[in-house]
């Protein structure tokens, strides 16, 4: 990557880990990566990865359970529940509104 | 998750760590597995992964602290942690706690004598309104001497002031049957106004009517005239010779060989006339009395509203008037009013407040001591709660548990100091009896209050700091400082430490080498008689036994001849009263060269003193001019008496007293012309402290007393108590001894006080010292360790181990230098507190202040000699090869 990574803009790592759980359940590493690879600009710390999930389990957006992973090995795997899903299609919604007004005053639209 | 709920917290925060810390190592895990695939090796990938995600175990405390239910616990989890934390670093916690028990301790224990001996109320109803009264007479010199009776009884007539006023005086008595041996007690007669006017009570039966005291009266010292004479018992007789039965109330006990009704018994310590009082008998306090024999202990009540200057005011404008109409015995006396509270503590005050402030800088230093073993302490968690702060553990949480750290080695060091402080307590009451309240001061709950806040005061002063640094520095600079710690600010903070320890330090050992050379100068100085290897036993004959003089001389003659008889004795003798010792008769006289009475203030008062022979050699008391008693001064012989050196210079400046004819106005005895046969050298009769006094001596045979202190000088190394003891029982089974002392110990008391205070204070400095000694080896070591790559460095351009060593040394010397200037100012300042103790030193004394001063720099030789050892002693080329 020749840009340097850009830290997550705040409050936008719920939304992204929520989107990326559309996918359907994943392990907080694969969370992290897939944010970077989509991304293709942000970098994930566990320091904030980690709490933003119990963040979200703690809030009933997301469930965690332990499962084999890919690699035979015990993982924590993350999936969305009825409310995260209701919560991420407000949450779009709102983003959208949010990303074309702030366009709109930049002039790039 | 439902089933873990209804487990404890701390399982549940266990589990929610460890299945954080699974997550997190998955986490890892896959990293590795991801670089391995790009080809790296496992040790390599290992590393990659390790510094990019950093450690996981505090990341997952940080997860597990967030877990549900984690507020509630907050506290109790943050203890736990704490004391785990302290557990694994025992050598620091012990420390610490070690030092706050030092400094808690002393504080503690000083703090509960000033309290309990000084600070509390006495224990009667509306204690501020009692006074003591005392009379006093300019002219004569006379600052404070007891009151007389005909006065006294004047006053209550008269004074307005007053709601009561009453008297007391004690002296021994024998009390016999009832089981035990005979013993000598300690009574005092008291006028009835006594119990009233103190708001005392009995706990059993009564005190006294006023128709019993009227009665009492009491021929020479002891044996009452009253028909059905009374008592009451005080407490601790009671307990002691009666078991705490309260049906000895109605009881006969027998006094002198007399009974006596016992009519009452008290519930509690009384510490008036005087302290040790066993037993209390009525006096009368309504005839007319002689008013010019000054011994009783008065008291009196103010009336509610009235001011104590106005009372003073009155009772000396009576004074005035009585001195115009009885100028014989009132000419020149005035009176003097001070508070009970005052009178008692009055003597205690200046050494408790001093062991007070001393306790509190020693408890200042040690505080500093602990916040440098904090600063340390902090210094090597600052990289750990620094990773846990940006893995987003609260700021006030990792604040909170440095705090917690510290509350706990507080809460451990109070403890342990409450422990110190009931030793150190205990072991003043016992080795101070001279204290006020002595026998009942402990530790209670305004000690255990006190402990309290020293302790949170020393939590706060030691560990706040630290814990500020720790949670509230900057992460990153604990991050790029590594292990190197020690940087500009932070050693400036431990310099001014250690500056600061250094500076109390001398304050301590200056007050201390001050009240040393007070204890010299009190010891050494000429006090006018030999105490070592005498024994004195204070005897209280009674008229019953003894009816005549005859009868008194014979026993006295008796005694000593068998006193002399005994192995190791050389010499014996008795005396109305004795130096330092404080028990018998003790009262002054007018006198005057025979043709020149001259007015009643011009005449001097002379201390009364009945002598047997033997007395001035068993004291070792020179005769300065003319010669001793001896068996020529007898009953029939011509009425001779003898003087101290400084009445007879007072008398006859011209230096030729013997020969001459001293007239001596002995009240009811009479007033007569004595031929003076003797001139003694003077005696410090009340302590190193105290001037020579003008005193004429009787031989006892021409003028017999019953109550004598009996003195035996015995060789070196023999302690013939026992054998004394022996000697009075085959006498007269009935009349055993008050007691048997080493002189030694009784002119020890009269300046315990001083000696006391100089031993506890030396100590507090000498801790002190070892502390500061302690923080300035710790300041140089550290130093010393985290610069030694510097240190090499120079060392390899050829800077000389030598220069290294003066480097050590030098901040040694500067913290020292700055310290001890610093302590010097602060001595200086408070030298006040110890002005009134200090005898023969002045407070500024440059000595004293040398002293403390060379104590520390030997303090700092010592604690400078290892860091400077180690600097000379490094290796350049192994330290430079080592990063």
């Amino acid at each position: 990557m020749a840009e340097t990574p850009l830290d997550l803009l705040p409050g936008t790592l719920d939304l992204m880990i929520l989107r990326t759980l559309q996918a359907g359940p994943q392990h907080g590493y694969g969370i992290g990566q897939r944010i970077e690879q989509v991304s293709g600009v942000f970098r994930v710390k566990i320091g904030s990865l980690y709490p933003a999930l119990q963040r979200l389990e703690q809030a009933g957006l997301v469930a965690a359970s332990w499962q084999a992973s890919e690699h035979n090995r015990r993982a924590r795997y993350y999936r969305l529940t009825r409310r995260g899903e209701a919560r991420l299609a407000r949450e779009e919604q709102d983003w959208q509104r949010a990303a074309d007004g702030i366009a709109r005053v930049l002039g790039l639209r | 998750m439902g089933a873990w709920r209804s487990l404890s917290g701390l399982f549940r925060r266990r589990r929610a760590f460890e299945e954080a810390r699974e997550e997190l190592r998955f986490h890892v895990e896959m990293l590795v597995a991801e670089k391995r695939r790009a080809g790296l090796p496992e040790p390599e990938a290992r590393r990659q992964a390790r510094l990019e995600l950093g450690d996981v175990e505090p990341c997952a405390e940080a997860l597990a602290e967030r877990q549900p239910g984690a507020g509630r616990e907050a506290w109790a989890r943050d203890l736990r942690h704490a004391a785990r934390r302290l557990r694994r670093a025992p050598g620091f916690s012990l420390a610490a706690a070690g030092l706050l028990a030092l400094g808690i301790g002393a504080s503690t224990a000083m703090f509960t004598l000033v309290d309990q001996a000084l600070l509390r109320p006495l224990p009667y109803p509306r204690p501020e309104s009692i006074v003591r009264l005392f009379e006093t007479s300019e002219v004569r010199g006379v600052a404070r001497t007891g009151v007389s009776r005909g006065n006294l009884a004047a006053w209550r007539r008269e004074a307005r002031s007053f709601e009561s006023l009453a008297l007391g005086y004690v002296t021994g008595r024998t009390l016999s049957g009832g089981g035990g041996d005979a013993e000598v007690l300690a009574t005092a007669q008291v006028s009835c106004d006594f119990f009233p006017l103190l708001g005392v009570a009995a706990r059993h039966g009564r005190t006294f009517h006023p128709d019993e005291c009227h009665a009492a009266t009491y021929s020479s010292a002891a044996a009452p005239t009253a028909a059905d004479p009374v008592v009451v018992l005080s407490h601790g007789l009671w307990q002691r010779r009666f078991g705490g039965d309260p049906g000895v109330v109605g009881r006969t006990v027998v006094l002198e060989r007399r009974p006596f009704r016992v009519i009452g018994v008290l519930g509690a310590p009384l510490d008036l006339p005087e302290p040790g009082v066993e037993a209390f008998l009525p006096w009368e306090l309504e005839r007319s009395l002689p008013r010019d024999q000054r011994y009783t202990v008065a008291l009196g009540r103010l009336r509610h509203g009235t001011e104590l200057a106005a009372a003073r005011h009155e009772l000396q404008a009576l004074a005035a008037a009585a001195a115009a109409q009885y100028p014989e015995t009132n000419a020149g006396w005035s009176v003097e009013l001070v508070p009970l509270h005052e009178a008692v503590s009055a003597t205690a005050r200046p050494a408790l407040l001093a062991l007070l402030a001393a306790a509190f800088v020693l408890l200042l230093v040690a505080c500093g001591n602990a916040a440098l073993l904090f600063l340390a302490r902090g210094a090597a968690r600052a990289r750990e709660a620094a990773l846990r702060l940006a893995l987003g553990a609260p700021r006030g949480r990792v604040l909170r548990e440095g705090l917690l750290e510290g509350l706990l080695v507080a809460t451990a060091g109070g403890v342990a100091g409450l422990a110190l402080a009931a030793a150190l307590v205990h072991g003043a009451g016992q080795a101070w009896p001279e204290l006020p309240r002595a026998a009942e001061i402990q530790l209670d709950g305004s000690s255990f209050v006190f402990a309290l806040l020293a302790a949170s005061g020393a939590a706060a002063l030691a560990a706040a700091g630290p814990a500020w640094r720790v949670a509230c520095g900057d992460p990153r600079a604990a991050f790029e400082a590594g292990a190197r710690t020690t940087h500009g600010p932070e050693r400036s903070l431990r310099s001014a430490l250690v500056v600061a320890e250094v500076a109390l330090s001398v304050v301590l050992l200056t007050g201390g080498s001050l009240l040393w050379r007070t204890v010299h100068e009190l010891r050494e100085t000429p006090i006018g008689f030999e105490a070592r290897g005498v024994w004195v036993a204070p005897v209280f004959l009674d008229s019953t036994g003894y009816p005549t003089g005859a009868q008194t001389r014979d026993y006295y003659a008796r005694l000593l001849a068998r006193l002399r008889a005994l192995p190791g004795v050389v010499a014996a003798g008795a005396a109305t009263t004795l130096p330092t010792s404080g028990v018998g008769p003790d009262f002054a006289r007018p006198v005057w060269p025979a043709g020149l009475a001259g007015s009643p203030t011009e005449r001097a008062e002379a201390w009364v003193r009945m002598l047997t022979p033997g007395y001035l050699e068993t004291l070792g008391v020179p005769v300065v001019a003319g010669r001793g008693f001896g068996p020529e001064d007898g009953p029939d012989g011509p009425r001779v008496v003898a003087v101290s050196a400084s009445l007879a210079r007072r008398l006859w400046p011209g230096g030729d007293a013997v020969g001459r004819s001293l007239v001596v106005d002995y009240a009811s005895a009479g007033t007569y012309a004595y031929q003076v046969v003797g001139v003694f050298s003077d005696v410090r009769f009340r302590g190193p402290r105290s001037e020579p006094l003008a005193e004429v001596f009787f031989p006892h045979a021409q003028r017999s007393y019953l109550i004598m202190n009996v003195a035996v000088r015995a060789a070196d190394g023999a302690a013939p108590a026992a054998a004394i003891r022996q000697v009075f029982r085959e006498l007269d089974p009935h009349k055993p001894p008050q007691s048997v002392h080493a002189l030694e110990d009784l002119l020890g008391a009269s300046y315990r006080r001083e000696r006391r205070a100089m031993e506890l204070v030396v100590a507090f400095g000498a801790c002190a010292a070892g502390l500061c000694g302690l923080g300035l080896h710790g300041l140089l070591a550290l130093g010393v360790v985290t610069r030694q790559r510097e240190l090499a460095v120079r060392i390899a351009l050829g800077a000389g181990h030598l220069r290294l060593v003066r480097g050590v040394a030098g901040e040694a010397v500067a913290l020292v230098v700055a310290g001890a200037g610093l302590g010097v100012l602060l001595a200086i300042g408070a030298a006040p507190l110890l002005g009134g103790l200090l005898y023969g030193v002045s407070p500024a004394d440059p000595a004293a202040i040398a002293a403390s001063g060379a104590a520390l720099a030997a303090v700092a030789v010592a604690s400078a000699a290892g860091p400077a050892w180690r600097a000379a002693g490094l290796e350049p080329a192994r330290l430079l090869r080592r990063d």
